[in-house]
């Protein structure tokens, strides 16, 4: 490993990893919370904050080893690193575990390890690669190429069944398509090609229950159990939070359990009817100001692959705030997307501080060429 | 320069860097709105939401009030029972736990399921709606133990009332039963499983009776544990009422009755309390609280005796020569009528082509006022009918009480009839006769009355010519309604001939010299028999007369009056005789 340069260590982006704290320090006092029911005499805790904090203790450790090497490394390491998923991905359904009746698992002895996470990064590292060899807006083949690449991961990852990481993946890659640009003429034939496909998807590649939260989304009176009264409760626990909240540790649609999913998908919830407008608007804007510091790293990259590695992180975070918020807010279905640093999850943690340390590495080599 | 060439130092797209900007931007303001939308617009919605979650409310039922009697014995009183009743949103298979209660308590589940339906309609959110009322107490171990099992369903501790006298006081404290669906509708302040006055006292006075519910508010968590309650509102126990009924008079009013069809009434005079009010044959009001099977109903409707019926107010009978004290009340007011009037009695009167018969074929001789109300001389008083005519005879009984009811507060009373021109002319539509004047001068033909206004009108004879409000509670506030037309002297007259009567006429068979008793019997005719009138025993029991004794007594500083009227008892001195007799027994025992 090479030494870490003096000069490095002074460009480090220091509000990148401020927010990235704070945000982090936010959901484990969220967690906290969540993770408490009243009883009848006094308050019941659930260790699930404690968990977090090892976690993300853990994943500080990663961040800082993702963060030293040069990430220019990493265009070699991207092909070696996507097969290997690969071969993850195609183990699953063989030596996987089951857990919660999804096989997703691979054990490595001391831990879990959930290859669809492993693919997030690869798929990343891949995109990047490929994506940011020429400067122009992309054609036909080279589009077909990438969603090929893409495909096959995310293909592996649903059939699991895990839809919500292949949606993610999926929506990443889309992402850096996008920040790439396509050529006029591709965009004609995707106006065309796109809703076929999706109906197409709808129909067929979706199980019975998933499209049965499409439906309820799209007519949520008529489902009061289930999915329907997730969002219900959810909407209860927001809205009733008011301007300055119930408090902290004094949310009953929270504390009385009403609020399902709470320490997880629903964390968000948890947050807006303790701490009101006043405190969601905070959050959301510390969300803002952490995609603003990585949009910001994409935009003074000294290369185009580290742009590129900066705008696929920025694509995973935003993803996953935008439909885990708009989810939680009922203004989209119940997909099950965590809320980066809220809801609870140990190997989504980890990976959230990988990705902000592949971030900051880019952000500190940003002058070397410069100077 | 060679910078610009090297395609790793180009800058990264301008549309993607554009695009990047945009998307946080959107992601703000959507984000950010829509939070507002909910938590500023739309707060108070969710606030409310969010309380009833976790806040339910349920009703805690007040106790009814207890009714006594005079002497302070219980004749209404609230028992314990266990009812199963199901919290509609905690139940997790509604047909699974609607087939159980049918199993464990045998019930079709139909009848189950359709008070479930019944309830449903009316339960607010989380109220408690009763599937059966009355569970017994062996059955009782076996659903609790296995309560876990089935959420929602819960047993329900309820009072049940209980009316020890049973058919001693049915008719006057009537009945409660279980609220059904017309009277939620009617009355906002009853719920599924409320008891509520059908019948007599508990029907009248409901509202004092039934107490206000209290308020619980209980906190609750999405199992539906409570964590915390309190008491918002303390529930209020209604007002228990105290009659003016002495159970013990009635009693023995209701064993002289036993087996014959009729009524007794004791009231106070002066103060217009009634003591007794017993109405034979009777029927266990018991059976209406705990739900009365089809059967059950059917037997006691379709009985020809007519149990359910009060027959001190609900029933109207003609009422014989009872009705010659009111004729000689009316004579004397209007001064057509002098105690020296004398009238020739030959056993018949002849009106054109009709005869009129006195009840003693053999006829009275000439008889003046006093003789003729002692003898009850049926001729005396056909030509003072005449004298005075139907118009003076109807006002003044409507005057005195009769053709309305009484007031007294029972439900249903019946006001029985006097006649008028107008009246036969509108219902019948016929004119007036004369021969309909002398029928209605001894009390026969088209007038009703019922015992209960006989015994007011011989009340104010007593107290000196005001008409009072019969009052069913100890309580109750003396009315006066109205005044009798007649002067004190001519009253005193009255009370003398009906005194005469029992010590030398008609009713001696009450008399008692330790006391002072009025008495005037009289015979109804249920049936018209012709000129020649059979013997009693040979008749058919429905055919038979109804008898008549109106009486009062007074000894020291009591004083009472006593009507009885037994149907189809036959003639009034033999019918009701022996049981006014043994009524003055219980009311002036000898030491």
């Amino acid at each position: 490993m090479t030494p870490v340069d003096r000069r490095l260590l002074a460009h480090v982006n220091w509000p990148l990893l401020g927010l990235t704290l704070i945000l982090f320090g936010v959901g484990v006092l969220n967690l906290y919370s969540a993770s408490g029911f009243r009883l009848e005499e006094g308050f019941a805790l659930n260790p699930y904050y404690r968990k977090q904090m090892i976690w993300g203790l853990l994943g500080l450790g990663v961040m800082i080893l993702f963060m030293v090497f040069n990430y220019r490394h990493i265009k070699i390491m991207a092909w070696p690193l996507f097969v290997l998923t690969i071969g993850l991905l195609i183990a699953v359904p063989f030596w996987g575990k089951t857990i919660g009746g999804a096989q997703r698992w691979l054990s490595l002895g001391f831990f879990n390890l959930q290859p669809s996470e492993v693919a997030k990064i690869s798929v990343l590292f891949l995109a990047a690669r490929i994506l940011s060899g020429k400067p122009e807006k992309m054609g036909m083949w080279e589009l077909i190429g990438i969603l090929v690449v893409g495909f096959i991961p995310a293909g592996l990852i649903i059939l699991q069944p895990d839809l919500g990481s292949g949606m993610n993946l999926l929506l990443l890659l889309g992402g850096i398509i996008l920040y790439r640009g396509l050529k006029p003429n591709v965009w004609k034939v995707l106006i065309v090609v796109v809703p076929v496909v999706m109906w197409l998807f709808y129909s067929y590649g979706l199980k019975e229950y998933q499209q049965q939260r499409i439906k309820t989304f799209l007519n949520p009176g008529e489902f009061s159990q289930g999915a329907g009264y997730q969002i219900m409760q959810s909407k209860i626990a927001i809205g009733s939070g008011g301007l300055w909240g119930k408090g902290f540790l004094a949310g009953t649609q929270s504390q009385l359990r009403f609020l399902p999913e709470r320490h997880t998908d629903f964390a968000v919830a948890v947050f807006g009817e303790e701490w009101g407008f006043v405190g969601s608007i905070t959050l959301l804007s510390l969300f803002c100001l952490f995609l603003y510091s990585v949009f910001a790293t994409a935009r003074d990259a000294k290369d185009r692959f580290g742009s590129f590695l900066a705008a696929g992180v920025f694509f995973y975070f935003f993803w996953q705030i935008l439909i885990n918020m708009g989810m939680v807010l009922g203004l989209m279905p119940v997909v099950g997307i965590p809320l980066p640093f809220l809801s609870y999850g140990g190997s989504n943690a980890v990976v959230n501080f990988c990705l902000i340390g592949l971030v900051l590495n880019v952000s500190m080599r940003r002058y070397v060429f410069k100077e | 320069m060679s910078l610009l060439h090297d395609p790793e130092a180009q800058q990264p797209p301008r549309s993607g860097l554009l695009l990047l900007q945009v998307l946080i931007v959107a992601l703000f303001f959507s984000l950010g709105l829509r939070f507002w939308y909910l938590q500023v617009h739309k707060v108070e919605e969710f606030t409310a939401k969010a309380r009833g979650n976790q806040l339910r409310r349920v009703l805690i039922r007040a106790d009814r009030g207890l009714i006594r009697d005079r002497h302070g014995l219980l004749l209404a009183e609230n028992k314990p029972a266990y009812a199963l009743t199901l919290v509609r949103e905690d139940c997790e298979d509604l047909d699974a736990t609607l087939s159980q209660v049918s199993q464990w308590t045998g019930r079709p589940l139909e009848e189950i399921a359709e008070r479930f339906e019944q309830g449903r309609a009316k339960a607010k959110p989380f109220e408690a709606m009763v599937l059966v009322d009355d569970i017994p107490f062996d059955l009782l171990a076996v659903i609790e133990s296995n309560s876990v099992f089935w959420p929602g369903l819960e047993i329900d501790v309820r009072p049940r009332r209980e009316y020890p006298y049973r058919e001693l006081l049915a008719h006057v404290l009537g009945y409660v039963s279980v609220a059904d669906e017309e009277d939620m509708d009617n009355d906002p302040g009853l719920s599924s499983g409320d008891l509520v006055g059908k019948a007599g006292v508990e029907l009248v006075f409901e509202n004092r009776l039934r107490g206000t519910k209290g308020l619980r508010q209980l906190e609750v968590d999405v199992s539906g544990r409570i964590l915390r309650e309190e008491i918002v509102e303390e529930p209020q126990a209604g007002e228990h009422l105290t009659l003016a009924i002495d159970a013990e008079l009635q009693a023995h009013a209701m064993a002289q009755l036993e087996g014959q069809a009729g009524a007794v009434v004791v009231m106070e005079p002066f103060s217009g309390q009634v003591l007794a009010l017993v109405t034979q044959p009777s029927y266990d009001n018991n059976m209406f609280t705990t739900g009365l099977s089809q059967e059950q109903w059917a037997s006691l409707r379709d009985d020809p005796r007519h149990p359910l019926q009060n027959r001190v107010i609900q029933s109207v009978y003609p009422p014989g020569s009872v009705w010659k004290v009111l004729m000689t009340a009316c004579g004397l007011s209007s001064g057509l009528l002098q105690y020296s009037d004398r009238y020739h009695c030959p056993g018949s009167y002849r009106v054109g082509r009709r005869v009129f018969r006195c009840w003693r074929s053999g006829g009275h001789g000439t008889v003046d006022l006093m003789d003729g109300l002692v003898h009850s001389c049926d001729v005396y008083f056909y030509k003072l009918g005449e004298k005075l005519d139907v118009d003076r005879i109807s006002e003044y009984a409507f005057a005195s009480g009769f053709g309305a009811p009484t007031g007294i507060d029972l439900p249903h009373e019946n006001g029985g009839l006097v006649p008028t021109r107008e009246w036969k002319e509108r219902v019948k539509g016929e004119p007036w006769q004369g021969g309909d004047t002398l029928n209605l001068s001894i009390g026969q033909g088209f007038t009703l009355v019922n015992p209960l206004q006989v015994a007011r009108f011989l009340s104010a004879l007593v107290n000196g010519g005001e008409i009072l409000k019969p009052n069913i509670l100890a309580d109750a506030e003396r009315e006066v309604l109205g005044e009798l037309n007649l002067d004190n002297e001519d009253r005193e007259f009255i009370l003398q001939a009906m005194e005469d009567t029992v010590t030398r006429g008609t009713a001696r068979r009450i008399y008692r010299p330790d006391a002072r008793i009025g008495g005037k019997t009289g015979t109804a005719q249920v049936i018209r028999i012709g000129e020649r009138r059979e013997r009693m025993e040979d008749m058919p029991y429905e055919h038979r007369d109804h008898a008549w004794l109106a009486s009062w007594g007074i000894k020291d500083d009591q004083a009472y009056v006593v009507v009885v009227m037994v149907e189809h008892g036959g003639h009034g001195s033999s019918g009701a005789g022996p049981v006014v007799k043994a009524m003055y027994d219980y009311l002036f025992p000898l030491d």
